[in-house]
């Protein structure tokens, strides 16, 4: 069991391999959309480990990453039309970052690295795991941008009023981009620090 | 490693493909009622915010919409409602269409009857930043829409401004409202689209 939790810290796709960093930086202004993309690229990545692995004894090596492309996409657009008809606030608080879960490093990553040489059951529990490790930075992230951002957590207010009338003010730069960036660096230094790894 | 010849490689892929692109058509066609009862909701219900009826339910929004708004000749593709606001006087409901930073943002904007000033507004985007341009869709933005004038002082139609605070001094403030700091794009995509969608009224 204990491999199996290496993505949340020691082994985590975004602090530790940066992978998928590019939209950690995008969707993390607001805790909601950094936890419903979290749970999306945790289906997805989860889904597809087990879906290749299921197929690995019959993909030709030569075009394996085509069939990767392949089948990452189904899930996203299936994600994408059910989120539109179910959960349809959701779907556009993501707006076009669920299409873009298809690039994100990490999916790719975990099936050329594990579900093609791994069976279903370990394969889906490693999509699970790496979906969530992703999550985690991006819930610490989110955390501290809407917080300091905008004075809210989950679209609730935090910081009380009277804070404001005695001349606090919400940090303007957490919620640019640029500060995600600062935010994911320090958390890669801090886990670099970890000298057990 | 197995050997895969080139036949099996070619109908592998091409069968994947096909059986993808089934599955996908049928789900996409099975849910497309779903999705477009939602759509529609959603305007409506963006109709009626923008008129003053505020937390109604997305689902009853299609009701109640139909009670209160009627469908209006526009010009070009423009949609006009005339629509029984929430204070029970008579208004217009315009449909609005602009570029964001990103990509599309329309809107509504509910005149009254003479379509001289600005009953309110309501705004939706595909994919403005978060926390940043997606703040147009916000209460404090939208509300700050509410009672402004169309005309200026002398009569002519200068639409409602979205501008910086402290530039521009030469606009009367009931002709302007402040725009997002950290979304200038986005709020000169609002001013352009309410200016474009507006100056029909003058007919």
């Amino acid at each position: 069991m204990k491999k199996y939790l290496g993505p949340l810290s020691k082994d985590n796709p975004v602090l530790v391999q940066t992978l998928g960093v590019c939209s950690a930086l995008a969707v993390t202004a607001q805790l909601k959309p950094a936890v419903v993309m979290a749970l999306s690229v945790t289906v997805v990545c989860a889904c597809s480990n087990l879906i290749i692995s299921l197929m690995r004894n019959t993909i030709p090596p030569r075009v394996r990453i085509i069939v990767q492309l392949l089948v990452v996409s189904f899930f996203v657009i299936l994600v994408d039309q059910v989120l539109q008809a179910v959960l349809y606030d959701v779907s556009k608080m993501l707006s076009v970052f669920v299409g873009l879960i298809i690039t994100n490093c990490i999916i790719m990553g975990r099936l050329e690295a594990f579900a093609l040489s791994h069976k279903p059951l370990p394969s889906l529990i490693d999509g699970v795991m790496n979906g969530l490790g992703y999550g985690l930075v991006l819930v610490v992230v989110a955390f501290f941008r809407e917080l300091l951002g905008s004075g809210t957590l989950w679209n609730h207010p935090v910081v009380p009023q009277s804070w404001y009338a005695a001349g606090y003010m919400n940090n303007g730069l957490m919620i640019l981009p640029p500060m995600a960036l600062i935010l994911v660096g320090v958390m890669i230094w801090a886990k670099g620090g970890d000298k057990s790894s | 490693m197995k050997n895969f010849s080139n036949k099996y490689i070619f109908l592998y892929i091409s069968a994947l493909v096909i059986l993808i692109a089934v599955v996908l058509s049928v789900v996409s066609i099975g849910l497309k009622p779903l999705r477009e009862a939602n759509v529609q909701a959603e305007k409506c219900q963006q109709i009626l915010y923008a008129a003053g009826y505020h937390d109604v339910d997305r689902k009853q929004s299609v009701v109640l919409f139909s009670k209160v708004a009627e469908k209006m000749q526009g010009a070009d593709n423009q949609e006009v409602y005339r629509i029984r606001c929430a204070d029970g006087v008579d208004g217009y409901a315009f449909s609005l269409e602009g570029k964001g930073l990103w990509g599309p943002i329309w809107g509504y904007a509910v005149t009254n009857i003479d379509g001289t000033i600005l009953k309110g507004v309501a705004f939706d985007h595909k994919s403005e930043t978060p926390g940043l341009g997606a703040k147009i869709t916000e209460e404090d933005f939208l509300n700050s829409f509410k009672g402004k004038c169309l005309y200026d002082k002398d009569g002519r139609f200068v639409s409602v401004r979205v501008l910086k605070p402290g530039t521009s001094n030469d606009v009367d403030a009931e002709n302007r409202v402040d725009a997002i700091s950290g979304a200038t794009l986005t709020s000169k995509g609002v001013d352009n689209m309410l200016m474009e969608g507006l100056q029909n009224i003058k007919k």
